[in-house]
């Protein structure tokens, strides 16, 4: 040890480097702030080397394939096609590291400074980092706390077991499953659902007694529908007693109701709870104050309770998802740099990349009646599209909810192709407090799946023009 | 569960103020039994109970602001309810607190108010809660143009003193040398109307002396026939009949319309003193009544006003005030008017003076001094001199009221 400590100054200490961390690393130093990233693992966290984006390599490649039989429609003959796990599993890496590498360039440019290691808070403007035999002290004007979280073992899980998966873990698996039981209800359990019935597996789906999504009942019995018409198992309402594992296989032991049944396939998946990373931060001698799971309480500009130090993503309160980090850690550095914003998750869309996808804003319909708002409700199938019938993706429907004294749409939901990208369209209607009228004036692309939500906003004056008259507004007060 | 809301109780109330619960969590409570005192614009009203039940959650601290619409208390109800309101989702609340982190974690609500994020980031950028501004767009949707108009009325307002660092605690060596009293209630409401008067109006106050002898002598003689009619009265009679002939006075500017509004009834305000504070009670359709009325009605209302018994209908809708503080002294002031009105007189203590009569001679004369405060935006100073002209002659020369018998 030397005699006396080196001490060095930071205008802003990020810790972690995931989608939030990043993000508000680019944008406080867009900003004219002086910035270091504290990173244990690798850039770009959960989201970009294992969940969201390794995720929607599978959903992607799962779509493209479950595309191969309109193909054959489509007058291109492709010979006997299959899946080859392993140039799949390539790809993923291929595709996160060139992420990865993006992320780490852009920090670069923006001058950035990264260190490797963990941080541990020792003052309200202190923190140490370790780096192996290295620890390093730092003052900082003010942090970022943006550590992330991590996925918990339900207490049903096999000890060692090399055929059940938390969330993520599964896209380290090799093979392609001869039969998976998913156990959740979340994004991520829905995805992994259409993509293993398209890469052939079998599927069974359970959805605990719990488990509840908060998109629009008409958008979950759609896609249950589209589950069980390519045969997926699915039993709700249902609890997990157990689960063994022996060397070839995997059983659940489900109840539902007073009836046990055991399910037994080659894997299982949980789509399971996670737990902010916030243990090796030494919060609780600060007075950060923290839920009782630990999730850092922040406001709406994502301050925490002291006043230096700020925290974005999955270590605060709500859902794990990264477009609510990426939000907040623009917002926290803006914050920092006495911009003056805001985060508010009210319009925060939720999407599904399932086949077909899924994307859901604003009040469902189970949300207006709980509340006693007069409300409308126009409903579109995309049957009725031009365009869903030239790509083969005719599934699905648009869902719009209006308030029945002011035309104020309320909520947007959607399932079939396309709905993830129109989604933003959504979000921008209920951000504007757009009325219908808002939504009829304009012109909309033709033919495109667009047309869509246009007519969904028809039908709610029955005047939707590829829709029967009998199916259209149903009009509810 | 029924939910106790607050309604609107007079004609155009917005807001109100929660100013204390007869009830608390866990109290049952039985239909019409008194639960909340809101104070509204110049009023104190109770809110009765819905239903039978019992009482499962206060929403609303005491001392808080909300709008019309907004829930404030729920009861877990048992038997029929009265009134169950259509919630919409503009019925917004102040919930959301501007302080204290425990309250401002991330969440989301139901009830956010509309606005686009631009007219967010105005609210924000002002330092204003935008679950506080009122919109005009019938559908609920607070605009750029609500917000600014907030901006501008809270303006005039002490500022809130936003900071994240603690307060210095000295309190504890220093000797307690001050009180405080709550600002609230009916003290905050004049607050509030005369730093938005004040502020809008750029006001211009003249100051007139009217002598009252020859009335005081009609009274005298109609005190012997029997009938007892206040100098207010006459001075009120008086006062409409000159607004008449000066019509620019009984008027609203209409800024956003670009017009002034004359108004064709006669609403006179009647500024009272009571131990609450100032009210201004409202004699409705005075052209159309007699002195014997007015006396009649002014002694009524100044009755009400101060045991506490009037009704939001009388408090609304005045077309001019006048206040008449003669009886409690003075010479002159600078009166603020009522806003959105265009002037306001003051009448002022009337003391013998000596005068010079018709024939040059030094006799005794019983003046009163007049402060006239009026919109300089709708009138001129020279008009308002011709309206005070035409009100002292009226006054001095009480036979002439009779001319302008209907």
């Amino acid at each position: 040890m030397v005699v006396g400590e080196i001490t060095q100054e930071r205008d802003l200490m990020i810790i972690g480097g995931g989608p939030g961390g990043y993000n508000a690393a680019i944008r406080a130093a867009q900003l004219g702030l002086n910035v270091t990233l504290v990173e244990q693992g690798e850039l770009g966290g959960v989201c970009l080397n294992e969940g969201c984006i390794p995720s929607k390599v599978w959903t992607y490649a799962a779509k493209k394939q479950a595309e191969l039989p309109h193909m054959k429609e489509l007058g291109i003959d492709i010979e006997s096609p299959s899946i080859n796990l392993e140039r799949l599993l390539n790809y993923k890496s291929q595709v996160t590291s060139q992420l990865q590498q993006g992320v780490q360039s852009l920090l670069k440019k923006n001058q950035i400074e990264v260190i490797h290691g963990t941080a541990t808070f020792t003052g309200d403007y202190r923190i140490g980092v370790e780096k192996g035999h290295q620890f390093d002290h730092y003052i900082f004007n003010n942090a970022i706390i943006a550590t992330g979280s991590r996925i918990i073992q339900p207490d049903y899980f096999p000890a060692n077991s090399t055929r059940a998966f938390v969330s993520e873990e599964i896209f380290q698996l090799n093979e392609i499953p001869n039969h998976i039981i998913i156990i959740g209800f979340d994004y991520l359990a829905l995805e992994l659902v259409s993509t293993y019935q398209s890469f052939g597996s079998k599927v069974t789906l359970i959805i605990e007694d719990h488990e509840q999504l908060s998109i629009d009942q008409s958008i979950q019995k759609e896609i249950i529908r589209l589950f069980k018409k390519k045969k997926v198992h699915i039993l709700k309402q249902s609890t997990i007693r157990l689960v063994e594992e022996t060397k070839e296989s995997i059983t659940a032991y489900v109840k539902k109701g007073k009836e046990e049944q055991a399910i037994t396939g080659s894997h299982l998946l949980v789509s399971g709870q996670r737990k902010p990373n916030v243990d090796s931060l030494g919060l609780d001698r600060l007075g950060v104050k923290q839920t009782v799971e630990g999730r850092i309480l922040v406001n709406y500009k994502m301050e925490s309770t002291v006043p230096s130090i700020y925290a974005v993503g999955d270590v605060t309160e709500g859902e794990s998802l990264a477009v609510k980090a990426i939000k907040q850690g623009k917002v926290a550095a803006e914050s920092i740099a006495n911009e003056n914003p805001e985060v508010d998750l009210t319009f925060l869309p939720l999407v599904a990349h399932t086949n077909p996808p899924i994307a859901s804003v604003g009040l469902t319909e189970q949300e207006v009646k709980m509340h006693n708002i007069a409300y409308q409700v126009g409903q579109f199938n995309l049957g009725g599209n031009g365009y869903s019938l030239i790509s083969g993706k005719k599934d699905g429907l648009i869902k719009v909810i209006s308030d029945a004294n002011t035309d104020i749409i309320l909520g947007v939901h959607m399932v079939g192709e396309g709905a993830v990208e129109l989604s933003s369209h959504f979000v921008q209607l209920l951000e504007m407090a757009a009325k219908i009228e808002d939504v009829t004036f304009p012109h909309f692309a033709h033919p495109s799946v667009n047309e869509g939500l246009l007519e969904a906003i028809e039908a709610l004056m029955g005047q939707s023009i590829h829709t029967t008259p009998k199916q259209q507004s149903q009009v509810t007060t | 569960m029924l939910e106790v809301k607050l309604h609107d109780i007079g004609e155009g109330m917005t807001e109100g103020e929660i100013v204390h619960y007869f009830v608390k969590e866990g109290d049952t409570v039985t239909t019409d039994q008194p639960l909340v005192e809101v104070q509204t614009d110049k009023m104190v009203a109770e809110l009765p109970s819905p239903g039978n039940g019992e009482i499962h959650e206060i929403l609303i601290p005491i001392g808080e602001t909300v709008q019309v619409g907004t829930t404030l208390i729920y009861i877990e109800g048992v038997g029929p309810s009265k009134s169950t309101q259509a919630k919409k989702p503009n019925d917004q609340t102040t919930i959301k607190p501007t302080q204290g982190l425990q309250q401002q974690r991330v969440q989301t609500t139901i009830n956010r108010v509309l606005a686009t994020p631009y007219t967010r980031k105005i609210a924000r950028d002002h330092h204003i809660d935008i679950e506080k501004v009122s919109a005009s767009d019938p559908s609920g949707r607070v605009t750029e143009e609500d917000v600014y108009q907030y901006i501008n009325k809270s303006n005039n307002q002490p500022p809130t003193i936003e900071s994240s660092e603690q307060p210095i605690k000295l309190e504890l060596q220093q000797p307690k040398e001050q009180e405080t009293i709550p600002f609230r209630g009916i003290r905050k409401t004049i607050a509030n109307k005369m730093t938005q008067s004040i502020y809008t109006i750029p006001h211009v106050t003249h100051f007139d002396e009217i002598n009252l002898t020859r009335l005081f002598h009609l009274r005298e003689d109609l005190k012997k026939s029997g009938e007892n009619i206040s100098v207010s009265a006459f001075l009120l009679k008086a006062l409409v009949m000159a607004l008449k002939d000066f019509p620019i006075f009984n008027a609203q500017l209409d800024e956003e319309n670009e017009q002034i509004i004359l108004k064709k009834n006669y609403h006179i305000g009647l500024a009272t003193d009571t131990d609450e504070g100032l009210v201004v009670p409202v004699l409705h359709n005075a052209n159309q009544k007699s002195l014997r009325q007015i006396h009649q009605e002014i002694k009524s209302i100044n009755n009400k006003a101060q045991n506490g018994g009037l009704q939001p209908r009388e408090l609304q809708g005045s077309t001019f005030t006048m206040s008449n503080v003669g009886p409690l002294g003075s010479t002159g002031a600078t009166p603020i008017i009522n806003y959105p009105e265009t002037a306001l007189i003051a009448f002022h203590k009337t003391r013998k003076m000596p005068v010079f009569n018709e024939h040059e001679e030094i006799v005794v004369g019983h003046m009163m001094n007049v402060s006239m405060s009026f919109d300089h935006r709708v009138a001129d100073g020279a008009t308002a001199v011709a309206f005070t002209n035409r009100l002292a002659s009226l006054i001095e020369n009480p036979n002439n009221l009779m001319l302008e018998l209907v």
